[in-house]
């Protein structure tokens, strides 16, 4: 609605004399634009590195892509109705839940007693250390290789070991159906990530000063007292970091299930990551790998913001 | 003064960084134009005609035969700047598909399949580039298996063909005096030899992983009179000879005769089990054995339920791209055209041909090579080991091809059926009922056929 030009002004200020524009000095537009020139190199390499793909991925997910790599423009969202509709979609999504769940959980807690044991002080405690500290430095992959000829059924170390100890009579199939099969996948899962924790935690457990449990004793407070009441609430910080990094890295690794099983037998043992990776390079099907991913994606976001929400409260109620 | 420094190397990281995603490969839309600067062309400046070729790698020497090849064709064909890069089986895939959705397309590819190139209109037809001497020295059939809707798009580069490799001394010890021929005497055999050997010798190497089930479904199924398609060229993935072909399969693992893990154990392992003579059978590749293993082997016909044996053969391809999606960007097409055409007759030149052949240890397409390496195969070496060629070898294999059956892989449903087919087989195998598996199989890849000829 246009306002009637004489119609006072309701609740108008009396005009205030302005004052005398100083034309900004270049030492003044310099300092208001030097944290965006400092800013500017970090946030062109995440436009280049994160954006775009996420963005191109978005995009792809929503077009038909012949097995050439053409593609053919947009296809009305065929790509989601068709892995929505497919049962192997599904099974791959409780597979990735069982998978992130089973190996961020145990990984957590064995690293934690581990943690906690390498915080005592014993004789060769460097060298357990650096012994724990082992499989984390090594490849996934070269882990992932070694572990399938442990467990490999014909001329696996496994079978040969147990037969030498005398615990079994003749070879065993250890991955004999898909469950099995993802089980092992789940516990080299473990195996590889309990390194990472262990160090999380230990760096938490080396900043608690040892007043606070000298009074928690003084006040009578046990092992399981003390571990509730001070150590935990203490080491919470480093745990958070921790298993948030966790589930973003168990969710996406690709090496130790494509390395074991390729998500066979039947695309049974597959994670999202496998799955969409087969979807493309095996099958063809780019576009409906694509909307793989941006599942995936959702998923992550989700517990991300989730994380930032509760994080935000937390300084909040500090 | 130190401030205003630093602020402008950030600036200049961030021109940099920007420089470098510039130079992009232009659009994906198919629609033939590409926006970025796609690399030097000789023909744009009168000079020298660009190809680009790619080549998979066969073995661990491929990359040492070609080099001089290279060499040999640039010195022969001044005007031609020959690119050849080898690319390993395990990322071709995933390479060309990039390159061609960055039109940076080879000029040249080898691979197995062709069709999904042509439903893109990607492909020069092979009568565009190919000489008439060239055309009539191919085999007939090699050159009409490259046929698709009435044209040939590609060329047959090399091929070779499966049989049974059994070793003869596990199979005497345990008793078995014979290789097997029927399924009963194949299942007589590894009980013999689980009996004698108990677990220490696997009876039957069984690969239905995702890298190569569709084999193991082919010998199987054209040995029980069944198939991927009938005899009027229909697909027919759910007859009842492929049925009872799969539960045949689930038996050989039921009862421990093969490996433990033919979901994951890929044909190599299996042929380094084989060479290794700790697996006493396998239905493997002609050039499988290593040069260095002691078998005693014999190679067989596979064991069929017909009374008429069906190998199979396998034939990869050259195939040569639009120049409208292609790296090298020659102004010229009648120009690239006549390169590509230069470029395979000097390939398929008799002796070297013959020589890469000997060098890779696959069976030649041509019969020009054919007939020489039959009684001439020992004047070239074997790569890596630097042994001379084996005429017997030549002569025996390069006979059953001509009679081996190969893959309906011209077929636009080709890559679908290949993985349904290595899903089926794994699912069976993991207890699902066969003929529901196959049913569902073959009304899924009905379906895809209806969809591809109404498009």
């Amino acid at each position: 609605m246009k306002q009637n030009a004489n119609a006072p002004v309701k609740d108008q200020a009396p005009a205030a004399p302005k004052p005398a524009v100083k034309p900004a000095s270049g030492k003044q537009t310099l300092r208001k634009v030097e944290p965006y020139i400092w800013l500017l190199p970090s946030l062109v390499l995440m436009a280049v590195m994160i954006v775009i793909p996420i963005l191109t991925v978005f995009r792809l997910s929503a077009m038909e892509i012949s097995r050439a790599g053409i593609v053919k423009g947009f296809n009305n969202f065929a790509n989601y109705k068709e892995i929505l509709s497919s049962d192997i979609f599904w099974h791959t999504l409780q597979n990735t839940l069982v998978w992130t769940i089973v190996v961020v959980l145990l990984s957590t807690l064995i690293g934690f007693v581990l943690a906690m044991v390498l915080n005592q002080n014993f004789r060769g405690r460097k060298f357990v250390r650096a012994l724990v500290i082992f499989p984390w430095a090594t490849s996934l992959i070269i882990q992932a290789v070694i572990w399938k000829y442990i467990i490999s059924a014909d001329y696996g170390s496994l079978n040969v070991i147990l037969t030498k100890l005398g615990l079994i009579d003749h070879f065993i199939n250890w991955t004999s159906t898909a469950g099995a099969f993802f089980a092992w996948e789940c516990w080299v899962g473990i195996f590889v990530t309990v390194p990472f924790v262990t160090f999380c935690v230990l760096s938490g457990l080396q900043s608690i000063d040892d007043t606070y449990y000298e009074a928690a004793e003084m006040d009578g407070a046990g092992f399981w007292k003390k571990l509730f009441s001070v150590t935990l609430p203490l080491v919470r910080p480093s745990l958070t970091v921790s298993t948030v990094l966790n589930i973003i890295y168990v969710f996406n690794s690709f090496p130790i299930i494509w390395t074991i099983s390729k998500g066979d037998p039947a695309d049974k043992t597959h994670t999202l990551v496998t799955y969409l990776y087969k979807l493309s390079f095996f099958s063809g099907k780019s576009g409906q790998a694509a909307a793989v991913s941006v599942v995936g994606f959702v998923i992550l976001a989700i517990c991300a913001s989730i994380y930032m929400i509760l994080s935000l409260k937390g300084e909040e109620a500090e | 003064m130190k401030r205003i420094l630093a602020m402008l190397l950030a600036a200049m990281l961030v021109l940099s960084l920007a420089a470098c995603g510039g130079n992009s490969g232009g659009t994906t839309d198919g629609s033939g134009d590409t926006s970025g600067d796609t690399g030097t062309s000789g023909s744009d400046s009168g000079e020298k005609i660009e190809l680009n070729v790619i080549i998979s790698q066969y073995g661990n020497n491929t990359q040492d035969w070609w080099p001089t090849f290279e060499q040999d064709f640039e010195e022969t064909y001044d005007n031609i700047d020959l690119k050849i890069e080898i690319v390993s089986w395990n990322d071709l895939y995933t390479v060309v598909g990039t390159r061609i959705s960055t039109q940076q397309a080879p000029d040249i590819l080898n691979i197995d399949t062709f069709a999904d190139y042509v439903a893109d209109d990607l492909l020069v037809p092979a009568e565009d580039y190919t000489s008439a001497e060239l055309k009539n020295k191919i085999i007939p059939s090699f050159w009409t298996a490259n046929e698709l809707d009435g044209t040939v798009w590609a060329l047959p580069i090399l091929a070779s063909c499966r049989a049974l490799f059994c070793n003869m001394d596990l199979l005497n010890e345990a008793g078995v005096t014979a290789a097997p021929t029927t399924w009963a005497e194949v299942d007589a055999a590894c009980q013999a030899i689980k009996d004698h050997f108990g677990g220490s010798i696997v009876p039957w190497g069984l690969d239905i992983s995702t890298d190569e089930g569709q084999a193991a479904f082919a010998y199987y199924t054209w040995n029980n009179g069944g198939g991927f398609v009938d005899a009027d060229g229909n697909w027919a993935l759910n007859s009842a000879a492929n049925v009872e072909a799969m539960n045949y399969i689930k038996t050989l693992i039921d009862n421990g005769y093969c490996n433990a893990n033919p979901y994951t154990d890929t044909r190599y392992p299996l042929q380094d089990a084989f060479n290794a003579g700790s697996q006493a059978m396998m239905i493997g590749a002609c050039n499988m054995m290593s040069a260095d293993s002691e078998v005693n082997y014999e190679v067989c016909d596979l064991p069929t339920q017909t009374g008429t044996p069906v190998a199979m053969g396998v034939c990869d391809r050259l195939m040569v791209f639009d120049s409208s999606i292609t790296a090298s960007k020659n102004a010229d097409e009648a120009a690239r055209l006549d390169a590509v055409s230069k470029f395979f007759d000097f390939f398929y030149d008799t002796n070297r041909y013959s020589e890469y052949m000997v060098f890779e240890g696959f069976l030649p397409v041509t019969t020009d090579s054919s007939d020489l390496l039959a009684t001439g195969a020992d004047q070239f070496t074997v790569g890596g080991s630097g042994a001379p060629g084996d005429n017997e070898y030549f002569a025996n294999f390069s006979s059953i091809l001509l009679s081996c059956d190969f893959y309906p892989s011209s077929r636009a449903e080709w890559i679908d059926v290949k993985q349904g087919v290595i899903e089926a087989e794994q699912s069976i195998c993991q207890g699902e009922d066969a003929q529901t598996v196959l049913d569902n199989l073959q009304e899924k890849i009905e379906a895809l056929q209806a969809q591809n000829e109404g498009q």
